[in-house]
Parts: structure tokens; sequence; C-alpha cells
């Protein structure tokens, strides 16, 4: 019989992943475990998902969730699962790849497809920062592939009195690694991903305060300002669920506006699939401007304010 | 005195990748090697921690063509490097990697912190680090932007999707180092020429009793193609158009497109 795992310490991210694990299973017989952070209500929903056993965990107080690994290898070692799939998230990428190691066994991180041919299984994922894409071949079990959310979809057969059985799973005793203190990070209110035109800043501002001339384009836009990477981690002058690319957000807004970005490959994954890109840099041969639409060679500080104020003509025009 | 070690890795800079149009093919001609860019991050850290901690560093590596690496690696800090340097380590993954990295360490014994980065820049797998962790028995800590030493162990602050985590770790770590964490120094003439005398180990796989048969890579690449996009690629102020018509000209345009609305 074979066996599918899916490991996630986010329950919405457990339930896509059996929506590719009832898919991947099809008519063959099978079970699938899931083990995830959460209540009796969440392992219900996770069964009502297509899981057919739900193992509960809870995020430790006093130590870390990848403190499981070694209680997981027992487990695996006990139930021999063909695939494990695990939620990428940064907790579940460190898991999932203690538990490869110890385990002696393949891992993929972060998926874009997963698929069986002839016994073997194919996957794929991004390498060299988004400039290209590997599809690779697996055939020694378990396959451990870490996905991120929103990759696949749930299960569409959902059938919430679908039965399974639902147990708790306990943490070894005696762990090295303490929690000091949890800080739990504000949630912002604005989801860049949903914003139709996105401003994006980069290390080209030179000062904080000139991000204003940014906002105040985005805002006559009716869109939202982004970043790169640096000027959210290095800079600290947006919130990091603003910065995108490969290892941030990816957004799909009908104009993407890029001012004072080189236009890096990781930076440039993040806004593959913008509508229009243009982009506005004072070096003439900036990367960027191979992948814009439209672009303005020039200072930012020159070309935001002036865009500003053709934006207010336009509109005005517009509606008179 | 702690022992500190940084795992880096030699790669090929993305930035040099050309992809032709025709195929998706990758072209690597004009291709140059770079120390992995979080790498550097992870060497920072090390670096400091001699510095300030007193701390013994060391870094290693393993992968082709490594040694055109080891001056500038020794010119950011660490007082020697433990390397393999195996043509086939071309196209491995994580699981032959980090086995080999974990035998490189425990033939330099006694390592209180191994630092990695938080991914590498060709792979970005970040597996390597907890690998390691789990190979050698020490705790896996990923994701850290803050670092001390203790004598007990180490403290970290870790960056997870819904907050921060500060933990203590008795024992023998590996932790994966965001790359704001530090700022990579740009090694003085001092430094550099100081590399020149530092020692360097280059290491056999027999004498890490790695196996070659028994560890051979899980995953096969069947194929790598490069992305494409199709862009207009305007520039809009050409012929000495001035800023304030450019701009005025782009956003008529984006009007006509449709995408102000
Ligand atoms: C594994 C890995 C993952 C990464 N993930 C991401 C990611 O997800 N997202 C991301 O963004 N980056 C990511 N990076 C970093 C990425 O490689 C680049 O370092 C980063 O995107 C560069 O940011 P930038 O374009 O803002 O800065 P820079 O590259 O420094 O570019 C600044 C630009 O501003 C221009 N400029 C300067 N002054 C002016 C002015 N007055 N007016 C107009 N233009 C001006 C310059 O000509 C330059 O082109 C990643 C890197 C690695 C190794
Ligand atoms: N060949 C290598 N040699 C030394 N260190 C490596 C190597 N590959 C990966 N690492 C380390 O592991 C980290 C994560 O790499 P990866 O798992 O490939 O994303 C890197 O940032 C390095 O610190």
């Amino acid at each position: 019989m074979t066996k599918f795992w899916i490991i996630s310490d986010v329950a919405e991210t457990s339930y896509e992943l059996l929506g590719k694990a009832r898919e991947l299973l099809g008519d063959q017989e099978g079970i699938i475990t899931v083990y995830l952070i959460g209540n009796e209500t969440t392992g219900q929903e996770a069964i009502g998902y297509g899981a057919d056993l739900v193992k509960l965990m809870e995020l430790p107080p006093d130590t870390t969730w990848e403190q499981y690994a070694p209680v997981l290898v027992q487990e695996a070692q006990a139930s021999q699962p063909e695939m494990i799939l695990v939620g990428a998230t940064r907790r579940g990428k460190d898991l999932a790849a203690q538990l490869a190691a110890l385990l002696d066994s393949p891992c993929v991180t972060e998926c874009k497809s997963i698929e069986y041919d002839d016994g073997k299984v194919i996957l794929k994922r991004i390498i060299y920062g988004g400039l290209a894409e590997k599809i690779i071949e697996c055939c020694q079990f378990p396959v451990i592939a870490t996905v991120a959310s929103r990759t696949f979809e749930k299960w569409t057969a959902k059938d919430a009195s679908r039965e399974g059985t639902i147990e708790k799973l306990d943490l070894p005793a005696g762990v090295n690694v303490q929690v000091v203190e949890r800080r739990s990070k504000p949630q912002e209110v604005v989801n860049i991903k949903d914003a139709s035109i996105v401003v994006g800043v980069g290390r080209g501002f030179s000062e904080q305060d000139e991000l204003k001339m940014a906002e105040e384009l985005a805002k006559v836009l009716g869109g939202e300002v982004a970043c790169s990477r640096p000027i959210a981690e290095d800079l600290h002058w947006l919130p990091e669920d603003r910065y995108i690319g490969i290892s941030g957000q990816i957004i799909k807004p009908n104009v993407y506006i890029a001012a004072g970005i080189s236009g890096q490959v990781q930076h440039v994954y993040g806004i593959r699939d913008a509508k229009t890109i243009i982009a506005i840099d004072k070096n003439e041969n900036a990367p960027i401007f191979q992948v814009a639409d439209y672009y303005i060679v020039g200072d930012l500080k020159e070309v935001l304010p002036a865009l500003t104020e053709a934006v207010k003509e336009v509109k005005a025009a517009n509606k008179g | 005195m702690k022992k500190v070690v940084a795992c880096y890795k030699w790669v090929i800079d993305e930035a040099d990748i050309r992809v032709e149009e025709k195929d998706h093919s990758l072209n690597f001609e004009r291709a140059k090697y770079k120390i992995s860019e979080y790498d550097r991050n992870a060497i920072e850290a090390g670096a400091l921690l001699n510095e300030e901690k007193g701390c013994e560093f060391l870094a290693v590596t393993c992968g082709p063509n490594v040694e055109a690496s080891l001056k500038d690696v020794l010119s950011r800090g660490p007082a020697s490097i433990s390397y393999v340097n195996e043509e086939w380590l071309a196209d491995v993954d994580s699981s032959v990697t980090s086995k080999i990295l974990a035998g490189i360490i425990k033939k330099i014994g006694n390592v209180d912190l191994v630092i990695c980065g938080e991914g590498s820049s060709d792979d970005y797998s970040q597996q390597v680090g907890p690998r390691l962790a789990a190979l050698l028995g020490y705790a896996s800590v990923t994701f850290v932007n803050k670092l001390d030493i203790t004598e007990e162990g180490i403290k970290v602050e870790r960056k997870l999707e819904d907050g921060v985590e500060v933990l203590e770790v008795k024992g023998p770590a590996v932790v994966t180092v965001l790359p704001d964490i530090n700022k990579p120094r740009i090694p003085s003439l001092k430094q550099i020429l100081a590399a020149k005398k530092k020692p360097t180990e280059k290491i056999s796989l027999k004498e890490i009793g790695f196996d070659i048969n028994a560890s051979q890579p899980k995953l096969k690449t069947l194929s790598i193609s490069g992305t494409v996009m199709e862009r207009k690629n305007m520039q809009i102020n050409t012929d000495g158009l001035s800023i304030k018509d450019a701009a005025l000209k782009l956003v008529k345009q984006l009007n006509a497109d449709g995408s102000l609305a």
C-alpha cells in the first residue's frame, strides 16, 4: 500500500499538499498521514481534505518545532512512507532537510511540480536565482519535497464527513535548544499581491526620506509601494512582507514600476508575470531595462515627481 | 577557546549567465566564479567571533575548482581553509555535499559552531546547513540574524515568517545566517597580503572515509532551461526628450494601454 506523508507547521498549506497527494495517489490504494500544528478541529478539517490519519503537533513553548525531527525519523522507519511533502516555511525547510539527512533520503526544495513517470518521481524547481528551471528525476524512496503555500490546489472532493483518525504526537524530552522568547511580527494590513499597480523601490534611493516620492506616485496611481530585498532586510526601510523576488513575494500586477532597482535575477523572478513593467534607473546599462516594457534613463529624484504630476494631469483629463 | 567553522560554496556568478533565446539553453561562456553571496555573511560572522570573542576561526569548502577561491576567502578572516577539490562534485546534490562537509568538519575535530549561509546562490536549496547538523549530531538553527557565543553554547535570534525566535543552544550547533546579520568586509591590502601566508589543507575523499559508490547523488538532473521574458524594451526619453515630457509620454502610453484604470 502506498503511503504518503504531509508535514506542515501551517495547517492551510497541509490542505493544499493533501490535494496534491490525493491527485498523485489517484485510484491506488493508499494512506495519507498528515502531521500538522493544530487541534481536533484542524485535524478534522484535514481529514475532510483527504487525510486518513492526522498526528497533531504543537509549536512547543520552550523549544523549536524542528525538534520533532527525531520522532518523525522513528515514525518513518516504522511506516516507510513513499513520499513526504513538507510545507516550505522556514521551519518546514529546516525540518525537511534534517529528516532527509537522518533518513539518508533525497530532498527537493520548493518544488513547482511533482509528477510520477513510470515509477519515478519528476520534480521541477527554480535555480540560479530565478534564471532557470531544473527538471529533476528521483527514484529513491522516500522522496522528500518541500512546497511553498499556494503552489497546489486543495482537494476538490472535500467531504467534511470523511472519517479518519486523529492522534497526538509527543516531542522528545531533554532537548538542547531553549526558546528564550518569541516575538510575533505585526501583521501587515496590505497585501502587495493584491495590488494592481506596484511601485518598487531599490537601493537607488539614497535616504529613507526619498521613499516619499515613490509613495506619492503609488498614491496617485492607487497602488502600493514594494521593494528589493536589501531595502527591507539591510536598511529596514520597509517591512519584509514588501520585498519582491525569489525569496520574497511573487506579484502579478497590471503595472510594476521599478525605481532604482538594478534588476538582478532574484528580484526579477518576483515580477515575471506583471503585465507591464516600467523601469527607472540612472544607469543606462542597468539589467532592469532588459526586462522592462517601457523605461526612462534618469535620476529617480527627477523622474518620480514628474511621473506623479503626469498621472495627475492625465487622470484629470480622463475625467473632464 | 571555541572553534568556529564557516562553510562557503564557490559558485558561478548567476549575473554572468546568458539565456539563449533560440533554445533557452544557458550560456556560461562569460561566467566567472564568486563566493556564494550569503556565504560572505557566514565568513564575516566567523571573522567577527574571532576578532571580538577570540574564537579560533577556519573555513571549509568542497567542489570543482575551489582552489581559485582560497586567497579571496583567506583575506576575509579565517586562519586556514580545509577543502575537497573534485571534478565530479560539479553536479551533486545536497546529500553528497553535506556528507563531504561533515567529513571535513569531523576531521578538523572539536568544532563548536558551524556557520553556513541561508542558501547558496546557485541551488538555493537551503539544505546543507540542517543536513550537516543532523549528520554531525549538532543542533540546527536556521535563518539567524543575531549570533553570540558564550561558554555554554550560543545565543541567537532567528527570523521566521511569523516573527522572531530568541534561542539558547547548549552544546555544538550549525547555524545558517541571513544577509542582514552583518555587512561583509572589503578586505584591506594588509588582509590580502596576510592571506598569502595562511595555510590551506587539501583533503582527499579517502581521508574522510567518503565512499563514492555508497554515496552517489540521489537526484538526477534531466534538464535545465532558462526563462526568457518577452518585453517591449522601449526607452521613452530618447532624442533629447526632457524627463518631464518623457514622464507625460509614458503615462499617456499607459493610459492608452488601459493600464491606469
Ligand atoms: C539567494 C539570493 C536570494 C535573493 N533574493 C532576493 C529577492 O527575493 N529579492 C530581491 O530584490 N533581491 C534578492 N537578492 C538580492 C539580489 O541579488 C540583489 O542584490 C538585489 O535585488 C539588489 O537590490 P537593488 O536593485 O535595490 O540594489 P542595486 O543592485 O544596488 O541597484 C541599485 C540601482 O539603483 C540605480 N540608481 C542609483 N542611484 C540612482 C538614482 N538617483 N536614480 C535612479 N537610479 C539610481 C543604480 O544604477 C542601480 O541600478 C537575493 C540574492 C541572493 C544571493
Ligand atoms: N559545496 C559547498 N561547500 C561548502 N559549503 C557549502 C557548499 N554547498 C553549500 N554550502 C553551505 O550550505 C549553505 C546552503 O547551501 P544550499 O543548501 O545549497 O542552499 C551555503 O550557504 C553554504 O554555507
